[in-house]
């Protein structure tokens, strides 16, 4: 029976659970604006299916039983507190389904709690102790009134309540006791809802609302941030935006980001957890103070952490709630490099050669098409406006001596194809992507506003590229770029990766591999083609077309794949803490057993021909680039 | 403290890559214009000394036309306080602009003056040393490090002599100092600073007066010959003076053989088919023979 005290006692709960999220939620609804549209849809289908949270299996399922365990069994239990009249069959199954529900969440939440208590973490799912307590005894306390009230009213049909049926022989038959478990499975009721935005569940409201904002921007565009006047990047917890914060708010500390990081993996200070509670931390400890009394995040954050990511987004396709980790860490970066001119002094160089002759390696434009030889290519300056297929070198090909070679096989495989290509030759600089990832926005824009300027001189219409990295600034940073600097144009030109240029040549018959290569080959999933940009199976399918070839895969693969160490400006960075990542996942290939090792970006072709060689320096296996291996097989 | 950092804006050539020996075989890329490299580490060290003693005020001091704006305002973004340019047009050599610079030097009552050891496109070496002269000033070559003595009077120079040696000098204020590059490595800018130094004016000093006479006459230039590159043999049928021009140039050639790719038995058959078209074998001759032997 309800009595006037529940309902207050009811009332209560839920004034303390609303006025707990408004105040928890005021920091990051402090956060700076940004625009983002949100899409509730997309938050029950998440929730119905639970498949992000699924990839890690026996969490996962855990998860999904306590979740649907409890929330279902609690909507109907409110529900029949209203009494309306139900045909005894349905009310049945309903008594059937509820106890088999709790029974799963009980067990679901046995799970978490053996797991919250086995960890030794502080920061990690310890903390989830104390609610999860509340929760199995409540689920205990309920099957015990249930138990006692079959005990003492024995019913007709006992399929309909298993679990009770199970529990009734535990308990004594008392109505005192059956009240005492019912009063005090619902008060435990009541301090759960009133304690949720007090406790590790606050994530039922964060995570869900980040579902429901989530990143719908392509996954490789990094966000601009403010230039002008302003500190560039974030100084503080105050120059995250709402969206931002809400993700430090999110995240669960469930360390998966952590178990896919390579930097983590290989020994190196960052986490990306860490990160994320460096963050929440500090948000809730700067609630009542001025902009003066803040910490600054470099306090908690050192910079060895936020040197060591490779932005490579594993932490960021591993999340189960949509959290960025990696974003927030450019953020530092570019208050650090921007905001307070403090950079590695390995990668000074770098940015001098990007100033002042526009690539990265410092060769400048005379030297650009020294890689081609004798080849005869067509260049813009010499052929005009109008250029249907623009071949982007990109700096590796151009200057570095190895990947020259994959440059060249780039050539032949067009022109075996037939394709009229041009290449801008001295025209083309760096398109950014080493300044951007190092936290130099402005020399990015510069040198992505003078390309999309040379785009729209020669009115490039294709553009085909042989860098992930460049294939990923072209294709997803460039058209926010040309929408601020170009307003009135056009669409930007259409970007492809090499492999998925040849790939279509090869669906379309234009190119017919011939010569056999016998070799048991293996991929490794470039970071910004397989994971983010998803270019997954044109490399596989063109490796397929090759008579003789035996494709296998490496342990981590597809959009799990490892990164070579290379990304994020860390090609150019030393790497002496910890172990060497291309040395990780070198290794991994030679546990592999293949033979050959391909990929299709000349940062991991450098990093991995390097950690191969180091890893077995007698007879080491052979490091191509799917582009070499195609062109080979050419006539 | 007043500190007077002199930087040179160079056009700084960094490869041959054209063809024509008359432009010596400079292609349009073949340069870019920045300020001297040495110039950037005695700026350097100039912000060292301005981060150690309190009121220090940096003066950047370049001569000529305004070429590298771009880079010489991230050197005023580094920590400079004013930037000043002298006007004037045309060739000078290195004794013209000590003549020029020294009243403006002077004018400005600097405690330190601070050169390169010598600009990437000319490599004189000489406007510190001369300048140091016209102003009567005590000159310290290749200076890696200076510690300023308590009463300020006076600086402890640190100067590596070459091969490893270092010296210790004591000299007395007012002086100046060339450095070289490597000696410090610059700081890097941050951006508010690019962005305040962006509108920050450029103070034009005239000179008024006769140009300076030149002490150095340059009489004749030989360009470099360009740096070898990677290209396939020049094709024998060219002269020998053509082929020696187009390796002297570093040029690109067309190959003209036919390049063999593929399996081993697709190689032997294409050379057998090119032995055959052109009647290396010898095989249509011989059928020739017969056919008049047969007559």
């Amino acid at each position: 029976m309800i009595t006037a005290l529940d309902i207050f006692l009811v009332a209560a709960a839920l004034l303390v659970l609303g006025a707990g999220f408004w105040v928890r939620s005021a920091p990051w609804r402090a956060g700076r604006p940004e625009d983002r549209p949100g899409d509730w849809s997309g938050l029950l289908t998440y929730l119905l299916s639970h498949r992000a949270i699924l990839r890690r299996g026996g969490r996962g399922t855990a998860h999904l039983l306590a979740f649907w365990g409890v929330l279902i069994p609690l909507a109907v239990i409110i529900l029949a507190q209203f009494r309306f009249l139900m045909p005894s069959g349905l009310s049945l199954g309903l008594s059937l389904l509820l106890d088999i529900l709790g029974f799963l969440a009980l067990a679901g939440t046995l799970f978490f709690l053996g797991h919250s208590v086995r960890s030794s973490e502080t920061g990690g799912p310890r903390r989830s102790l104390p609610p999860l307590l509340i929760l199995v005894f409540i689920l205990v306390t309920g099957f015990l009134a249930e138990g006692t009230r079959l005990r003492i009213d024995p019913p007709e049909v006992l399929w309909a309540s298993p679990v009770g049926w199970l529990t009734s022989s535990l308990v004594p038959g008392s109505p005192l006791f059956m009240q005492l478990m019912i009063r005090s499975h619902f008060f435990a009721v009541l301090l759960l809802v009133a304690m949720l935005p007090f406790t590790f569940f606050r994530h039922l409201a964060a995570a869900s609302l980040n579902v429901v904002y989530k990143n719908r921007n392509p996954k490789g565009a990094l966000n601009p941030t403010r230039l002008g006047d302003e500190t560039p990047g974030a100084r503080t917890v105050r120059d995250f935006t709402w969206k931002q914060l809400l993700e430090a708010e999110a995240c669960v500390a469930c360390g998966r980001c952590e178990a896919a990081c390579p930097a983590s993996l290989s020994g190196k200070p960052l986490s990306p957890r860490k990160i994320m509670g460096d963050i929440l931390n500090q948000m809730e400890g700067s609630r009542s103070r001025t902009d003066d009394q803040i910490p600054l995040l470099e306090e908690s954050v050192s910079d060895d952490e936020i040197w060591s990511c490779t932005t490579c987004l594993a932490c960021v396709e591993q999340c189960p709630v949509f959290v960025e980790p990696a974003d927030k860490i450019m953020d530092l970066r570019r208050y650090r490099v921007m905001g307070r001119g403090k950079i590695p002094r390995e990668a000074v160089p770098l940015i001098r050669n990007l100033e002042l002759y526009g690539d990265a390696h410092g060769k400048g434009a005379a030297h650009r098409l020294d890689w081609v030889f004798d080849r005869e290519v067509p260049v813009a300056g010499d052929r005009g406006s109008g250029i249907p297929l623009l071949l982007w070198v990109g700096c590796a090909a151009a200057f570095h001596p190895r990947i020259g070679e994959t440059g060249r096989a780039l050539l032949k495989i067009l022109q075996a194809g037939g394709q009229d290509f041009t290449i801008l030759g001295p025209e083309e600089i760096c398109c950014g992507d080493p300044a951007r990832r190092l936290g130099e926005e402005a020399l990015f824009l510069e040198l992505a506003r003078k390309n999309l300027e040379r785009f729209r001189r020669y009115q490039v219409r294709e553009i085909v590229t042989l860098c992930p990295h460049c294939y990923n600034t072209l294709k997803n940073e460039y058209p926010r770029v040309a929408a601020d600097f170009f307003p009135d144009d056009g669409p930007v030109p259409q970007v492809f990766h090499a492999t998925e240029y040849f790939l279509s040549l090869l669906e379309a018959k234009r190119l017919a591999p011939a010569f056999p290569y016998k070799k048991k080959v293996a991929l490794h999933d470039a970071c910004y083609l397989g994971r983010i940009n998803g270019v997954l199976d044109p490399p596989r399918k063109l490796l397929r077309s090759l008579p003789g070839v035996q494709l296998t895969e490496l342990e981590r693969n597809a959009r799990d794949g490892f990164c070579c160490g290379g990304g994020g400006g860390r090609m150019w960075l030393p790497e002496h803490q910890g172990r060497r990542i291309n040395h990780l996942r070198a290794e991994e290939f030679v546990r592999s057993g293949a033979e050959v090792l391909a990929t299709a970006c000349p940062y991991c072709l450098i990093m991995l021909e390097d950690g191969v060689h180091s890893v077995q320096a007698e007879s080491p296996p052979r490091v191509a680039d799917v582009v070499e291996l195609v062109a080979r097989s050419l006539r | 403290m007043h500190i007077i950092v002199c930087l040179k804006q160079i056009v700084y050539t960094y490869a041959r890559t054209g063809f024509d020996p008359d432009r010596q075989f400079l292609a349009p890329e073949d340069e870019i214009i920045c300020v001297n490299r040495h110039d950037e580490a005695a700026l350097e060290l100039a912000l060292r000394v301005k981060d150690t003693i309190d009121n220090t005020r940096v003066t950047l001091l370049t001569l000529g036309p305004l070429m590298a704006e771009n880079e010489l305002r991230r050197c005023l973004a580094l920590g400079a306080d004013r930037l000043c340019r002298i006007d004037l047009e045309g060739e000078l050599d290195p004794w013209a602009k000590a003549r020029v610079m020294a009243p403006f030097i002077r004018e400005m009552r600097a405690d330190l003056i601070f050169c390169g050891k010598e600009s990437l496109d000319r490599r004189n070496g000489q406007v510190g040393a001369l300048l140091a002269r016209e102003l009567g000033l005590p000159f310290v070559s290749a200076v890696s490090g200076l510690t300023p003595s308590k009463d300020g009077l006076e600086m402890r120079v640190e100067r590596s002599a070459g091969r490893g040696t270092r010296e210790i000098i004591a000299c007395p204020l007012p002086a100046l100092f060339t450095v070289e590059w490597g000696s410090a490595e610059p700081r890097f800018p941050a951006y508010p600073d690019k962005i305040k130094a962006r509108s920050l004016p450029i103070e034009i000093l005239t000179w008024e007066g006769e140009k300076p006479p030149p002490r150095l006459i340059q009489r004749r230039v030989f360009p470099p010959r360009p740096r070898p590159k990677n290209i396939p043999a020049p094709d024998s049928r060219l002269s020998a003076s053509e082929r020696i021009r187009q390796l002297l140039a570093g040029s690109r050639m067309e190959k003209k053989g036919l390049m063999l790719t593929g399996t081993p038995e697709s190689q032997v058959e294409g050379i057998l088919s090119f032995l055959r078209d052109h009647d290396f074998l010898g095989l249509k001759t011989r059928e020739k023979d017969k056919k008049e032997n047969g007559n």
